[in-house]
């Protein structure tokens, strides 16, 4: 028996050496931030499928952020590599390959399907279209030589660079555009674009199969097409600027009006008019690009490009090993030191273009009280949240747009620093008085509040207890539960929820529906009519100027009103091997636009 | 024996179509579906009701029920939501990387869980009893992400001796052996990690079936008669050990094609577990309910095959 | 029948076709005796009494937390040093042993309940129950189960049950998916027992079914049932972490041992905060360690045909 329990001791000590094995040589630094695990993705990076879809004309750029960055403090920019030379050599040797480490595409390259921001990108080396996003978040001709707007923004004519081929030598032409858009506007099409919003004139009867062609679109001539829209709109141009021309003698062999099912059969048979063309996809693993070289801005530097499938857990580590040359990290002050670390990575760094936010229920009383609201804020230790969870890596933010957005403002902002005395004394306005057993009551109602969170998510582990903690102290009873995404997204269409955190992204263009009375994306039941009137002005406004000044004011009631609960903006991280040189990135412009300009010198 | 296989089989359709109904109603009883698992904050009201109405999701459970079984019945599992392209091909593309290593690694683990389990007890409570228990426990209380992320930085980061993940080698582009190498380089790791876990349980099985076989009478008159004692453990014992052993290998046969979610995210291995999670996740009902249905299939059949193999190890027992 | 009659007649117990006393009084007798599960039984009482009893000694409290304080070592002040919000981790230990060591043990209790008496009735009586049974677990084990737990999170929120009780509902649901194994591997057992020689000396002697169950044939199951339930902890105390995941496990900020060990499931914790994770780790190790060294004490004390 006494052997027995030497078992049982020699287990633990088994158990003990593990942990010597694995502490080994990196117990130096004990300070760092938490980690992130990837499901925060989920409503943050992968839901921003399609920002093809809204655009805008002006834009500041983000140098200015950049100032106040002292060394030290730098949580922003580029942390260029210490020692480029010490990359590894299973990347040193591939002399004509990029490898991009990325979450796995679904295989669908085909513009008119294509969802995840993965598939996208794919598509975006694939095709071309008239206008293509910049850097800084406007928009500048690609296959278009220029495009003409009419004084009322109903008419736009887009005129289309002479001599561009497919990779399969036929020509490109206007006729392929005004293919696309009746593959977007065709009943049956059911990808991801919503083409009928912008409203083409005829575009609602061919939907409707009423009409065989769209009388707003008129063919002038093989490089010219014009298009008509029944009412103005800010994002008109870009929008119609940004469809993908594809060949339609290819992709329009078996379409029909009511039938799109043959182009779907297409999805991994891509041709294009892009920098590089499909050579292989194998699902899971990996999509290999090779070079178009007849390319209209000119053939690309690197001949294959592989876009790897890497995943949260270890895309790190294919990072050092040199499997990838570049990844999307999870920023976090942990990731950011390790990254830095192996010194031959050149470390990107740049505000996300969305938000997380905390939603009330305004359809219940207690919260369509300002005070209430503002006494929440006031009440909740946002920075506390954001410094646990991403350190310097993120924002708490006041208004619901990104700090390099050109709507956005800091003028006349209320930044909400935590603070229990004003929160309580609000409280107190508002008529909520402690009680007897420390929760606030009026009218003989307790001040309960019922908090519905995504589970396994870091942000949500600190703001649980950190919210528990703090609203305790106001007097309020929270109970706090973590569902699934999509029962969260159920509750919120139901309206079965009081108040909720989540995550979403941002298009370049501030327009939204989000705080529009009755909008298609206010579930919560907001409404105030300075900013439904604020909203539709600034939607309808063509000069970017007045825009400008439009945002500057509903975000300054929004800021006010504060419909929800703004919490925090966070980085995006992009690590690229020191080798890669002549990536020029941004929160608009993703790394697969600017590709063909991409070298590797040896 | 035949006649018991074919009512089985028999057995299997109602069984199936019990399961089909419970399946169904679960995933519509999810909440949210398709469309909500996008959470696009652009879509308009028309735009997502255009959508559910070509995915047909805005059509009653019971409809729905009968379009899918019936659609089922002619082979037809119907288009992936997210992948756009049918259920079938979906499974086909990822279904068989789940398989390499499953397959390999149950090879491995069985071969080593009966040895491990057999020599633990015939020597009970020798050195060798004591670290192979120990291993037992480790592997049991650790998750598996701990022991892959020990592999990777020790074998692959230190060591270099594999590569970080996925199933080849990024833009090789390798054709016959050199291909099979080359997966096979990317499979180490996962094999093993996914043999260290369920080696464990599987030792303690046959160990504990083992100390169960090797004191019983008819051991002691095969020593008595003068047998060698590798025939003795590894004939008469080990074969009236395996019937637990039997049992668990029909649990096996789901295994095989089901893959592994854990292990192939930390090792980036295209198999199916991920894509089923997803499935799950993004309310990507086609699938969903096209491979809990194979899966189902395949359970059925592992039930089958270790009661029919019970007979055959132990030819005392009669099925009926 | 006291324990010391028993001791009397135990040399001839063995042999006997009629037996003396009863398995389970010889059984609760060999056990006790049997110093090593003894020692089992004492930690697991031991890992009780420190995770019920221990936070109460402790400076902290389950709400607190300290940014400033993040992801500090083991130190006096934090014996086992501080997680990402700076909370303490042995007072997280213990009050997750709270959730896991119940999970465990409930969940194990269900399926090894539930699942050795459908076992042994299909095994036994064959034909018709037997069909019943083994498609009703077929049908149980092609359940998808991250839907069904998916709904019951959902189901669980619309009618507002407390989130604090969920966590019951969720050792339900786990003993309840687990039981299917256990059936079918006690069923293979039995169906080989029911055709031993002394189960024919059993129908001779015209015993009743129940007692033909319980008394002979379950007993000797009993080897792979301690197993089964063995692995059936470790495997439920680190399943809760995946129901956490989904969102009807334990919510934050209670801690389990799964979800303390998952939280740090990243290649940067791993290498250099190991005490996020080992104490944690080291938990489960000695509870199954634990319940393991009863387990073996069970078994001997429940096999018939050891004869101490």
């Amino acid at each position: 028996m006494k052997r027995k329990l030497s078992i049982f001791l020699l287990t633990l000590a088994m158990f003990g050496g593990l942990l010597a094995g694995c502490g080994g040589g990196d117990e130096k630094a004990a300070d760092p931030a938490p980690t992130e695990q990837g499901t925060q993705n989920k409503t943050d990076d992968s839901k921003k499928t399609d920002d093809t879809a809204k655009t805008d004309d002006t834009a500041k750029t983000d140098d200015d952020k950049k100032d106040d960055a002292a060394a030290t403090d730098q949580n922003d920019g580029l942390f260029p590599a210490s020692d480029p030379a010490s990359s590894p050599a299973a990347a040193m040797n591939r002399k004509d390959t990029l490898i991009v480490g990325m979450t796995a595409p679904k295989g669908i390259f085909n513009p008119f399907y294509g969802e995840t921001a993965y598939d996208q990108y794919v598509i975006k080396t694939l095709f071309s279209s008239f206008l293509e996003v910049q850097k800084d978040g406007t928009y500048a001709n690609s296959l278009a030589d220029k495009v003409d707007v009419s004084p009322d923004g109903l008419k736009y004519t887009y005129h289309l660079k002479p001599g561009v081929k497919y990779s399969d030598g036929t020509p490109v032409t206007v006729k392929d555009y005004v293919f696309a858009l009746k593959v977007f506007l065709d009943s049956s099409y059911d990808g991801p674009s919503d083409l009928l919003s912008l409203k083409i004139k005829g575009g609602q009867e061919y939907h409707d199969g009423k009409a065989k062609d769209i009388s707003g679109v008129k063919v002038i001539d093989d490089n010219t097409v014009e298009v008509t829209v029944l009412e103005p709109q800010a994002m008109t141009k870009n929008d119609l600027g940004t469809v993908y021309l594809v060949p339609e003698a290819y992709y329009g062999k078996g379409y029909k009006q009511g039938n799109t099912e043959s182009i779907k059969a297409l999805n991994n048979k891509p041709i294009g008019s892009g920098q590089y063309v499909l050579t292989k996809y194998a699902p899971g693993q990996e999509v290999d690009l090779t070079a178009n070289p007849n390319y209209f801005k000119g053939a690309p530097k690197i001949k294959n490009v592989v876009f790897k499938t890497t995943t949260e857990e270890t895309k790190m580590a294919m990072l050092q090993s040199g499997e990838t040359d570049m990844d999307m990290v999870t920023v976090s002050e942990d990731n950011v030191e390790e990254l830095i670390s192996y010194g031959f990575l050149d470390v990107n760094i740049f505000p996300t273009n969305g938000y997380g936010y905390i939603q009330f229920n305004h359809k219940l009383k207690k919260f369509q009280d300002l005070k209430v609201r503002q006494a929440l804020v006031y009440g909740l230790n946002r920075a506390e949240i954001v410094e646990g969870v991403y350190g310097k890596y993120a924002d708490v933010i006041n208004i619901p747009q990104s700090k390099v957005s050109w709507a956005y403002t800091d003028e006349n902002i209320e930044k909400y620093e935590f603070n229990l005395d004003k929160a309580k004394q609000l409280l107190d306005e508002a008529g909520w008085k402690v009680g007897s057993d420390g929760i606030r009551e009026k009218d003989g109602e307790k001040l309960k509040i019922n908090f519905s969170a995504t589970a396994d998510n870091s942000v949500v582990n600190a703001i649980i207890p950190i919210m528990t903690q703090n609203y305790k102290e106001l007097g309020i009873a929270l109970t706090s539960e973590t569902l699934d995404f999509n029962a969260i997204m159920d509750k919120k269409d139901k309206g079965d929820y009081e108040m909720f955190f989540a995550a979403w992204g941002l298009t370049p263009d501030p327009d939204t529906t989000i705080f529009i009375t009755n909008g298609a994306q206010n579930e919560m039941g907001y409404s105030n009519k300075k900013v439904d009137e604020l909203m539709l002005k600034a939607k309808v406004e063509l000069d970017q100027n007045k825009r400008k000044e439009l945002y500057k004011e509903l975000y300054q009631e929004l800021n006010r009103d504060l419909p929800m609960i703004f919490m925090y903006q966070r980085r995006d991280m992009w690590p690229i091997n020191a080798r890669v040189k002549g990536f020029d990135l941004s929160p608009y412009k993703d790394f697969s636009y600017g590709l063909y300009n991409v070298e590797l010198p040896q | 024996m035949k006649q018991y296989i074919i009512r089985r089989l028999l057995q299997m359709i109602p069984t199936l179509i019990g399961i089909s109904i419970i399946v169904f109603a679960i995933s519509s009883l999810v909440p949210g579906d398709y469309i909500t698992a996008q959470n696009n904050p652009n879509m308009t009201q028309e735009k997502a009701q255009q959508l559910r109405e070509i995915y047909g999701l805005d059509k009653p459970a019971v409809q729905r029920y009968f379009i899918w079984i019936g659609n089922m019945l002619t082979g037809n599992m119907g288009d992936s939501l997210v992948h756009k392209e049918p259920v079938t091909s979906v499974m086909n593309n990822y279904v068989w990387n789940s398989f390499i290593i499953a397959f390999f690694s149950l090879l491995l683990a069985w071969i080593i869980a009966i040895f491990a389990g057999v020599f633990s007890a015939k020597f009970q409570y020798s050195f060798f009893d004591k670290i192979v228990t120990l291993l037992v426990f480790l592997f049991m209380s650790l998750p598996s992400f701990f022991l892959g992320l020990l592999l990777i930085k020790t074998l692959s980061l230190e060591l270099k001796l594999f590569p970080v993940g996925g199933m080849t080698t990024a833009g090789l582009n390798a054709e016959g052996w050199a291909y099979i190498l080359d997966v096979l380089k990317h499979a180490v790791l996962p094999i093993i990690v996914l043999t260290m876990l369920s080696t464990g349980s599987l030792t303690r099985y046959f160990r504990t079936s083992m100390l169960e076989v090797i004191h019983m009478d008819y051991i002691r008159t095969a020593r008595a008669k003068g047998l060698h004692e590798r025939v003795v453990i590894f004939k008469h014992a080990l074969r009236n050990a395996m019937l637990p052993a039997i049992t668990l290998l029909g649990f096996e046969l789901p295994s095989l094609f089901g893959g592994a979610i854990i292990l192939e995210k930390i090792f980036i291995w295209p198999g199916v577990g991920q894509v089923y999670l997803e499935s799950i996740s993004m309310r990507d009902y086609p699938f969903m309910l096209g491979f809990t249905i194979f899966i189902a299939l395949l359970t059925l059949l592992g039930n089958l095959l270790s009661d029919v193999l019970y007979g055959v190890a132990d030819p005392r027992i009669r099925l009926k | 029948m006291s324990v010391i009659d028993v001791a009397k007649t135990d040399p001839t117990a063995g042999k006997a076709i009629k037996a003396p006393a009863s398995p389970w009084s010889m059984a609760l007798r060999r056990f006790t005796r049997n110093k090593l599960a003894l020692i089992g039984f004492i930690i697991l009482v031991i890992m009780f009494v420190v995770c019920f009893f221990g936070p109460l000694f402790s400076p902290y409290e389950l709400e607190d937390y300290k940014i400033s304080m993040k992801n500090k070592p083991p130190s006096a002040e934090h014996w086992l040093g501080t997680d990402n919000l700076g909370r303490d981790i042995l007072l997280r230990v213990m009050l997750a042993g709270r959730i896991s060591l119940l999970v465990g043990l409930i969940s194990t209790t269900i399926s090894v309940i539930v699942g050795a008496t459908m076992g042994s009735i299909a095994g036994f009586y064959g034909r018709v129950a037997d069909t019943v049974i083994m498609r009703i677990t077929d049908i149980f084990m092609a359940m998808p189960t991250l839907p069904i737990l998916i709904i019951l999170g959902a189901v669980l929120s619309d009618l507002k049950v407390d989130p604090k009780y969920r966590i019951f509902f969720l050792m339900l649901i786990i003993g309840i998916l687990g039981w299917t194994t256990m059936a079918r591997l006690v069923r293979g057992q039995i169906l080989s027992l029911r055709e031993m020689e002394y189960m024919q000396a059993v129908d001779a002697l015209g015993i009743r079914d129940r007692r033909k169950i319980f008394r002979h044939l379950l007993p000797n199951t009993v080897p792979i049932i301690i197993v089964a339930a063995t692995l059936s902890v470790a495997g439920a105390i680190l399943y809760e972490s995946v129901l956490s995941y989904l969102g009807i496990g334990v919510v934050p900020p209670t801690p389990s041992w799964g979800n303390m060990i998952s939280a740090a499931n990243n290649m940067i914790d791993f290498r250099k905060r190991p005490w996020l994770w080992i104490p944690p780790g080291m938990c489960i190790l000695i509870t199954v360690v634990a319940i393991n060294l009863i387990g073996d004490g069970l078994r001997d004390a429940l096999d018939p045909k050891t004869k101490k």
